[in-house]
């Protein structure tokens, strides 16, 4: 496509513009399959840019609910020890489909478009002045959110929980479902030459399993069983057999989703119900599959069914380890358990995980492969078309973009 | 005396008719606030590794009032009369062959849970986990609110000479206390928020603060339980009510009042309001522990609180804790004897008495009785 002279390529400002304006714009076509829009030269808005396809920054922007548009995206200049990242490999995850349906997850609210998308990895761009240890062709895994460091979370090491930090994808911080992104160097970590990048991208939802198995002390002497075979069920599963443990039982409400887990490495599966009557019976099916005490628990699903099951199936003394994000009101038998020393985890999201996992990618210990069920390009129609797909969810486990 | 009780059992024991005993009498219930002062025949028989323990002062609580108002806990009902009580303390009377570091004349503390020894978790150390502990007043097995009982050598402690028959068997009570702030790793630097100025409310703030907690604040209905908290070594405390739709203003008023984010919050109480105050009002990382027995089934917003890694702990009873109770006694880091505020002697009038006034709460915090 060539384009002719007296058409000015605009980068749109940080600021959002109303729709109305986009009346002046004129789409030009198809370009790597993205879509350059152009204004008419003399028009008063944005700044001018010439450019080819390759340097202007496309991103996918949640504009409104169930509505997802491949449009430019301003990237902040580069500071000293930043690095730009051509991105090219992005997976949604649940919380992407949420936001994209609702708007909004629990206290985050998206008041204004926002680009979507936080599992990544791409290829070093750009280096800040002050970068050491990473350099330009270099491929890496992004960890997605950037803490203050002078909290006393983040001084203790528990940085995940900082009041202050922005994270990708989570209003009002923009994701990195992109051509290309800004992001501390510090949080890219290099990805040797036997881990693709589809696995560096796979490192991100690999972090809540492996920060969850660590969190309640999975290991040799641990028998986990984990409730949910969806994506995050599955990363603990793979954790938690990388982390020692002997025996990982696997429960669902889907035959096909177990049917993953036991080609994944579970030693037993339980298909379970969604009536809540059934907690009963299935919490001695769990025990008899485990054949011994069940030491943690990992609710990867988060709804009062599977807490109850965990609070009852897990041995005294033992960890529930709360992952999934369910309800948000739940009626547990919160004293029985208490009452034999049950303790109840909370996890959000990770810290200090990347390298560990990409060690343990490199290596062999976990194999993220197969969890990668879709695959679309960086398209408008591929772009609306993954997320239908991860939405559904069924046999789509981790959806992923090849940038 | 074959009457059925409501519990559905007769109200008979073998002790009752065992001309032996007469002169070991025990606080027994035999039905619903049916408290009889009676015989008991010890069993077991003194074995190689037991004491015999002429009991001179036994506390009650909370636990014993239940079993005399309902005949079970949440567990297991009682199917004939029960000897109450577990807070004991007492004289050695007679030593088993093998024991050899207790002689006859110690004074000791009698730890009330004898666990297996062999199963899973009593070799990992969590015996208070033991699912076949046997526990001094409950059902099936007999209380020590007595004159006489044999127990395993190896539960009963030694009392320092400064301490007081009474002092011992507050290391009960204060073990659970001992045990809470050990699991929530209560130490220097921790700001700690206490619900509940019960008396094991009471015990938590007197530990928190012999661990060196920075800040213990406490809450209560009762003004007068919090009187007494601020007397023990509150930094504050703050009055809220029973109503949940107050929720929301209490936990805002807590976090003003204490100005910085809260590590760790004891709930001495153990009901759904209770327990979502503190999930709310806990610091992101925080633990909340769950040391009082109030409702069965909490509703509870668990997905926000996980969500900011705020940890549930249980607690159930305690563990290794009885040695150091009594090193913390002792050297008076911790003074229990302000808690104690009613005693009573075993005759049937006190015995009655004794039971209203603590199931009455208000202002009294542990009832003694002096054998």
């Amino acid at each position: 496509m060539s384009l002719k002279p007296n058409f000015v390529l605009y980068v749109i400002k940080r600021h959002f513009h109303p729709i109305s304006r986009w009346k002046n714009h004129v789409f030009l076509g198809h370009c790597n399959h993205t879509q350059i829009f152009a204004m008419g030269k003399g028009s008063a808005q944005g700044e001018s840019s010439l450019g080819t396809c390759q340097s202007q920054n496309l991103a996918a922007w949640l504009m409104e609910a169930n509505k997802l548009e491949i449009r430019p995206f301003e990237l902040p200049a580069l500071g000293p020890k930043d690095v730009k990242i051509r991105m090219k490999a992005v997976g949604i995850c649940g919380s992407d489909v949420h936001y994209y349906k609702h708007m909004r997850l629990a206290d985050f609210i998206v008041k204004e478009p926002m680009v979507i998308g936080h599992e990544c990895a791409g290829v070093v761009e750009e280096i800040g002045n002050e970068v050491t240890h990473l350099a330009v062709g270099d491929n890496v895994a992004l960890e997605p959110g950037v803490s203050c460091a002078h909290c006393s979370h983040c001084k203790e090491g528990r940085y995940n929980l900082c009041d202050e930090m922005k994270f990708f994808a989570t209003p009002p911080i923009h994701g990195s479902l992109a051509n290309f992104v800004v992001h501390p160097a510090s949080l890219c970590f290099k990805l040797p030459e036997n881990v693709s990048l589809e696995e560096g991208a796979m490192c991100e939802p690999l972090s809540v399993g492996v920060h969850a198995c660590r969190r309640a002390g999975a290991g040799p002497h641990t028998k986990v069983l984990v409730m949910g075979s969806g994506p995050i069920g599955l990363v603990t599963l793979m954790a938690a057999k990388a982390f020692g443990s002997p025996r990982v039982v696997v429960v669902d409400v889907d035959e096909n989703r177990l049917k993953m887990a036991q080609e994944l490495g579970a030693h037993e599966v339980v298909c379970v119900s969604t009536r809540i009557e059934d907690v009963e019976k299935e919490v001695l099916e769990i025990q008899q599959k485990m054949a011994a005490d069940v030491d943690i628990t990992f609710d990867c699903a988060g709804l009062e069914k599977t807490m109850r099951t965990a609070l009852k199936a897990t041995r005294s003394g033992g960890e529930v380890c709360l992952v999934g994000m369910g309800h948000v009101e739940m009626k547990v038998p919160l004293t029985a358990a208490a009452a034999r020393e049950v303790d109840i985890l909370g996890v959000f999201r990770y810290r200090n995980t990347y390298q560990l996992c990409i060690d343990m990618i490199s290596s062999g210990r976990i194999n993220v492969k197969p969890l990668i069920t879709h695959r679309f390009g960086f398209s408008q129609e591929d772009v609306v078309k993954a997320f239908n797909v991860s939405a559904m969810g069924g046999s789509a486990i981790k959806v992923m973009f090849n940038i | 005396m074959a009457e059925v009780q409501e519990g559905g059992f007769r109200a008979f024991h073998p002790s009752w008719e065992d001309p032996s005993c007469a002169r070991n009498l025990a606080v027994w219930v035999c039905g619903v606030d049916d408290l009889r002062l009676l015989p008991y025949t010890v069993v077991p028989q003194l074995g190689m590794n037991d004491v015999r323990v002429k009991i001179k002062a036994v506390g009650i609580c909370g636990s014993d009032v239940h079993y005399v108002k309902k005949l079970r806990n949440s567990r297991v009902a009682m199917k004939e009369p029960m000897v109450l009580g577990h807070e004991s303390s007492g004289v050695i009377c007679e030593v088993g062959a093998s024991v050899t570091h207790l002689r006859v004349g110690d004074r000791v503390a009698l730890e009330a849970g004898i666990p297996c020894n062999s199963c899973v978790l009593c070799k990992e150390g969590r015996y208070n986990l033991c699912k076949n502990v046997r526990f001094f007043g409950s059902p099936p097995t007999n209380g020590s609110l007595t004159q006489e009982v044999v127990h395993p050598a190896s539960l009963c402690y030694k009392l320092p000479d400064n301490l007081t028959f009474e002092e011992g068997a507050m290391c009960e009570p204060l073990s659970v206390g001992v045990h809470a702030c050990r699991r929530a790793k209560v130490e220097p630097g921790r700001r700690v928020l206490i619900l509940g100025a019960g008396p094991i409310g009471l015990i938590v703030l007197l530990v928190s603060r012999a661990f060196g907690a920075t800040t213990v604040h406490v809450t209560d209905i009762d003004q007068r339980r919090l009187m007494a908290a601020a007397s023990l070594g509150a930094e504050g405390t703050l009055r809220v009510s029973s109503d949940m739709n107050d929720m929301e203003n209490e936990v805002m008023e807590l976090k003003q009042l204490i100005g910085v984010p809260i590590d760790v919050t004891f709930d001495c109480v153990g009901i759904t309001k209770t327990m979502q105050t503190a999930l709310k009002v806990t610091k992101s990382g925080g633990k909340v522990c769950l040391v009082g027995m109030g409702q069965d089934n909490l509703t509870l917003p668990l997905t926000s609180s996980a969500a900011r890694e705020v940890d549930v702990l249980g607690i159930f009873r305690y563990c290794n804790t009885y040695p150091l109770c009594l090193d913390l006694l002792q050297s008076r880091k911790v003074d229990v004897r302000p808690l104690i505020t009613h005693r009573y002697r075993l005759t049937e009038d006190d015995m009655k008495e004794a039971f209203q006034t603590t199931a009455m709460a208000g202002d009294a915090i542990k009832v003694m009785f002096t054998i």
